[in-house]
């Protein structure tokens, strides 16, 4: 598939994409994550884009399966509303927070604390501590 | 004389009547199993105190015919939840996979039994088991399986699965309901796969002394359903004591949390959030698979299906904004992001299907390995090459970004 951005046009091996996309669908949706993550490195390194035209696509093509997601989680009644709105109001203003801290910290030093961590939070559900 | 006579047949009716009344009344779970129990007279049962705030002790005394074990059976009166598992264990005589889904939303917010003291050991010898301990092979080990009788008037829906259903994410045809043994049985795996630890189901409390009278501190922990508790002393399957009843009160700002069973301060997942939606934006990510984790860690009380179903949409909004974002200054490739988003789709309606069909266990374990994977993914983001490539893409990005910024301005 062709895909013209501005100015630029690019090949995307809809194939692999697809394939890719669908696989982080299900893992994404069953653990109740977004799935960007895995999205954005699935496009850059096995689709070759560059980072420009990914950053919004990637974010449009996650929107499509959270979307469906909730549905589903909800149809299925694991949605709990209070519980949401605990942790709704609070997503919001992190998310206004964000960016005026971000142009504060090096990228790097936060990529590295959320590396440990991640490492952290894997040994705890795998039962290691 | 004669006025007498007939007075007495009257007196025989009332006597009748009364009697009637009486045995009606006594539809309630003591004084029946009394009378049918004959010479075996049913326990007795005091609670100390009938409110509890977010948990509490309670002690529980009362007299139960001498040298016999009393078992308490406690549960939520007011609250069920969902509880469902997914069998698919090969069949010890067939070898065959069953394959198939039970669901009830009928489960007591609260279920425990507590049994004698003496008996202690058993349940230790249970927990040496791990991960696979048989919540029915534990009740018959102690004796209390005479005790199990709530769970097991829930009613079990259970569904053939296939794998065409899985595909189209339906649950599969419902098959017809089960007798009331089958019922029972299914009901020990149910709630094992709702309470999860041996802990939260059975616990070694009830003193016994030899007269016959007996007493139990019994815990009540934190964060369970508001509500009527009722409280059981059992001696044998049809000698069971009156329901004491207590009430367990929360305040604001816990809450009790209908789909998932629990009560729970909300504060604490508002701050959580705060803070992982704050680190989220730092790293570039939603801060989804961040915030999971962290609330199986932190909350083990939440099951899991309700932590995947609800922090789901929580992270759909700030996906919606980033798009409003980008789509404002025309930064997104509509026809690549649907077209990639469509295969998505499919993916996420099988998704939270599978949700529902593994334990808390597989959860943890696929959550714990996909997180090594995102690590490994992060920790080369900050390898050295990756860096000098992501500069010049980086740099590449903000010029595209202005322009785009520019015209979309200039159209203004």
């Amino acid at each position: 598939m062709k895909v013209e951005f501005w100015g630029q046009e690019f090949e995307v091996n809809m194939v692999v994409g697809c394939i890719g996309g669908f696989l982080i669908a299900v893992m994404s949706s069953m653990f109740g994550f977004g799935g960007g993550p895995f999205m954005v490195p699935l496009m850059t390194v096995a689709l070759r884009l560059p980072m420009y035209l990914v950053v919004g696509s990637s974010l449009l093509a996650i929107f499509f399966s959270t979307t469906v997601s909730t549905m589903r989680h909800y149809q299925f009644g694991n949605f709990d509303l209070i519980f949401f709105l605990a942790m709704f109001p609070a997503a919001l203003i992190g998310g206004y927070i964000g960016p005026q801290i971000a142009k504060r910290v090096s990228p790097l030093v936060v990529k590295r604390v959320a590396c440990a961590g991640l490492v952290l939070l894997a040994l705890n559900l795998l039962g290691v501590y | 004389m004669k006025k007498r006579k007939g007075i007495l047949p009257w007196l025989f009716s009332a006597m009748v009547v009364l009697f009637g009344i009486h045995v009606a009344g006594a539809a309630e779970p003591g004084a029946a199993t009394e009378q049918a129990a004959g010479t075996m007279t049913a326990p007795t049962i005091t609670i100390d105190k009938t409110e509890l705030n977010n948990g509490g002790v309670i002690k529980v005394s009362g007299q139960a015919p001498a040298g016999k074990p009393v078992y308490l059976e406690v549960w939520a009166a007011d609250h069920t939840v969902r509880a469902n598992r997914f069998d698919s264990e090969k069949d010890k005589d067939s070898g065959k996979r069953p394959y198939v889904f039970y669901i009830t939303s009928e489960m007591p917010a609260y279920y425990k039994t507590f049994v004698p003291k003496d008996l202690q050991p058993k349940i230790d010898a249970a927990k040496k088991e791990g991960k696979k301990w048989s919540y029915s092979a534990l009740l018959k080990d102690l004796g209390a399986d005479m005790a199990y009788s709530v769970p097991a008037k829930a009613k079990i829906d259970r569904y053939q699965s296939t794998l065409m259903a899985s595909v189209v994410g339906s649950r599969g045809d419902l098959l017809p309901a089960m007798d009331e043994k089958e019922n029972r049985k299914r009901s020990m795996q149910l709630v094992k796969a709702r309470f999860q630890s041996i802990d939260k189901v059975v616990a070694a409390l009830v003193e016994v002394k030899p007269d016959g009278s007996y007493t139990a501190d019994i815990k009540i922990r934190d964060g369970l359903a508001p509500g009527k508790y009722k409280i059981v002393a059992v001696v044998d399957k049809k000698v069971k004591s009156e329901a004491a009843t207590f009430e367990n009160k929360i305040a604001f700002p816990t809450v009790y949390l209908d789909n998932a069973g629990t009560s729970m301060n909300l504060i604490y997942p508002f701050v959580l959030t705060l803070v992982v939606a704050i680190f989220g934006v730092l790293m570039g990510a939603g801060g989804g698979f961040i915030m999971n984790p962290l609330l199986l860690a932190l909350f083990p009380a939440l099951p899991h299906t309700i932590v995947a179903g609800t922090v789901t949409p929580t992270v759909l909004f700030s996906q919606g904004s980033g798009i409003y974002n980008y789509s404002k200054i025309n930064f997104i490739s509509w026809k690549l992001g649907s077209g990639i988003g469509c295969a998505m789709l499919l993916g996420a309606f099988i998704g939270p299907k599978l949700t529902e069909m593994i334990t808390l266990d597989q959860f943890k374990f696929a959550f714990g390995w996909i997180l090594l994977v995102l690590a490994a993914l992060m920790l080369w983001q900050t390898t050295p090459g990756y860096l000098a490539k992501n500069k010049k893409e980086q740099s590449i990005l903000k010029e595209f970004k202005k322009r785009a910024e520019e015209t979309a301005k200039g159209k203004k």
